[in-house]
């Protein structure tokens, strides 16, 4: 990076650190520090969901998928605006009534304290691993692309913000969440601008609908059926999109505490409502743009040198392994078809689009022997996470290389506060304050909540740190985790919610058996032996729950009446 | 608090309606690009 860029950077993020301590000063009681006093209008709100979703990964990663697998991803948000309503109708306005901290207290109040707490438990365990390894996943491309020293990239992408997020709790969360969506939307509006900017003279938007469109990437919509029968393994179509997208949403947005801790700071219900439904109206399309900025990408390779691997760092890899005499044979055939395509003369977009297609399954072959051969010598061989980042540092002017990474960092940053904000909640509300045989003073609980933020924030990046040597399988890590705890977690809010004659026994026995058989579900599905793709594990683990606390509850209530 | 009145429509379902007749709306359109440019 040029100086210019790393003056851009560090300014952008030590005046994001400066602005979360500025607006951050709130009352010091638990209520100004969870929840802003209550008192956030809608607007804020939707950015702070947006913001909590939205990690560093989905800037990275996204365009990175479009460009290799096209953009059928954005069928996952499919479920998302449908969760929205479910949401609106049921799950806030309890939330709201009852004035909770945390999503998990109304379990209490519902069922008992044991279901509130191994539910509350779960979201610890699930959350804690899950943000470590998703500060040790930017990191990771970062430091390999940029050369950064591991650790302090870590400790960049995750420790900073532990500052504000410390001295200022909700508040400080919610006014750095609203003006890191603002850069983040104008660093991607600014690239997206450039890529159509560097295109040749006459090359617009028509060229890169019809490349994308014959080279496969603008498949959006997939129904998920090879042949006659539904292909339960395929991540992302149609039908997987909308249900299993639904559960995954319904039990992200409505039971994981760092999501309902942003409605909860809403000043109404009304406002609540308010953000939660824009979410719903703006999530698909902007993931559709986002994607779309990959297949610009996309487009633009195809009229400049497309490197044969991205990540050039696992390159030098092969480089000084037993591949190295191929690696240069290979290389240098790959450069060929490169020179001979770019050397083409043009012709009207259709006829273009063939020709690219004809030379792309020709490259694909070279690109697919280097991945055999960084697998055989045990690296990373996926390279969709590297493909934004590099066209940025490769093609973008300086200073705006420093933007687009500080967009990167603070993508980062406002999922992260947020979350360390709800761990901390949770740690004190639903385990400290109620197990605790004494009474806090108000002064007391405020002081332990900001050593509770510090002490997750830490174990944060030790996770991320032990994290590293998963290596680029992080982000399917944090999906396959989530996937692992949400589904049960909806199911016990669902039975809350919907099936009032069940109570605590029969929901608390049948969370702890479902939870059992998901996690062997997964290890049956990771060794290949069940073909079933990561988002139906919330469907089985939510509809798990509801019929077996049925049976458990009918069960037991027959038991009770033989008794008599 | 559950019958506070919605901005604009009045009624909570008429938000929640454009909501979902919004996802349907992207979901032809996107099918409708996916069908030209495939």
């Amino acid at each position: 990076m040029s100086r210019p860029d790393w003056i851009v950077l560090a300014l952008t993020l030590l005046g994001m650190i400066a602005y979360g301590l500025y607006k951050g000063r709130a009352s010091k009681d638990l209520e100004g520090y969870f929840l802003s006093n209550r008192s956030v209008p809608w607007y804020m709100v939707l950015l702070g969901i947006m913001g909590t979703q939205a990690s560093a990964v989905t800037f990275l990663s996204a365009p990175g998928q479009a460009y290799t697998d096209g953009m059928r991803f954005v069928q996952y948000y499919f479920g998302l605006p449908l969760a929205m309503v479910v949401l609106c109708i049921s799950f806030v306005p309890v939330f709201h009534r009852l004035k909770v901290f945390t999503a998990y207290e109304y379990l209490e109040q519902r069922f008992d304290l044991k279901t509130r707490a191994f539910t509350s438990f779960l979201f610890l365990v699930q959350r804690g691993l899950s943000t470590g390894i998703s500060i040790a996943a930017p990191s990771i491309i970062l430091s390999s692309l940029l050369g950064w020293n591991i650790l302090w990239t870590n400790i960049f992408m995750g420790g900073l913000l532990i500052i504000y997020t410390v001295m200022g709790g909700a508040k400080a969360v919610a006014y750095t969440q609203q003006l890191q969506m603002i850069i983040i939307f104008g660093g991607m509006t600014i690239a997206g601008y450039l890529v159509i900017h560097r295109l040749p003279a006459g090359v617009g938007w028509a060229d890169i609908l019809h490349t994308g469109g014959k080279a496969g990437k603008l498949n959006i919509i997939t129904t998920g059926f090879r042949g006659k029968s539904f292909d339960w393994n395929d991540k992302y179509n149609l039908v997987s999109g909308v249900i299993g997208g639904f559960f995954l949403a319904l039990s992200y947005f409505g039971t994981d505490q760092s999501q309902v801790g942003r409605y909860l700071t809403a000043r109404s219900l009304t406002e609540s409502r308010i953000g939660l439904l824009l979410n719903g109206l703006v999530k698909v399309p902007m993931q559709f743009l986002i994607l779309l900025l990959g297949v610009m990408v996309f487009t633009f390779y195809q009229y400049n040198r497309e490197p044969i691997f991205f990540n050039q760092a696992e390159l030098k890899v092969l480089e000084h392994s037993k591949y190295k005499d191929s690696l240069a044979l290979v290389t240098s055939q790959y450069e060929a078809v490169e020179k001979e395509r770019l050397g083409a003369p043009g012709g009207d977009a259709a006829i273009r689009a063939q020709r690219v297609v004809a030379m792309q399954k020709e490259k694909e072959g070279y690109k697919s022997t280097i991945r055999r051969w960084l697998n055989d010598v045990g690296e990373d061989s996926n390279d969709t996470n590297y493909i934004f980042l590099r066209f940025v540092t490769d093609y973008l002017p300086k200073g705006l290389v420093g933007l687009l990474i500080a967009v990167i960092f603070l993508a980062a940053w406002g999922s992260i506060a947020a979350t360390l904000n709800s761990l901390s909640s949770c740690t004190i509300i639903d385990f400290h304050k109620r197990f605790s045989p004494r009474t806090l003073s108000v002064e007391k609980e405020y002081r332990l909540s900001r050593l509770y933020t510090l002490f997750w924030g830490v174990f944060c990046v030790a996770v991320a740190q032990l994290a590293y040597n998963i290596g680029n399988s992080l982000i399917e890590a944090v999906n396959v985790l989530g996937s692992l705890f949400y589904g049960v977690i909806l199911g016990i809010f669902l039975v809350a919610f919907y099936r009032k004659r069940i109570g605590g026994h029969a929901v608390f026995i049948s969370a702890v058996i479902v939870e059992i058989a998901v996690v062997i579900l997964t290890v049956l599905s990771r060794k290949g032996i069940v073909p079933l793709s990561f988002l139906w594990f919330n469907v089985v683990g939510a509809l798990g729950v509801i019929v077996l606390s049925e049976i458990l509850q009918s069960f037991m209530k027959i038991r009770r009446l033989r008794n008599r | 608090m559950d019958e506070e009145r919605a901005p604009l429509f009045n009624k909570w379902s008429y938000w929640y309606a454009l909501v979902i007749g919004f996802l349907i709306v992207c979901i032809v359109l996107f099918y409708l690009l996916t069908k030209h440019f495939s």
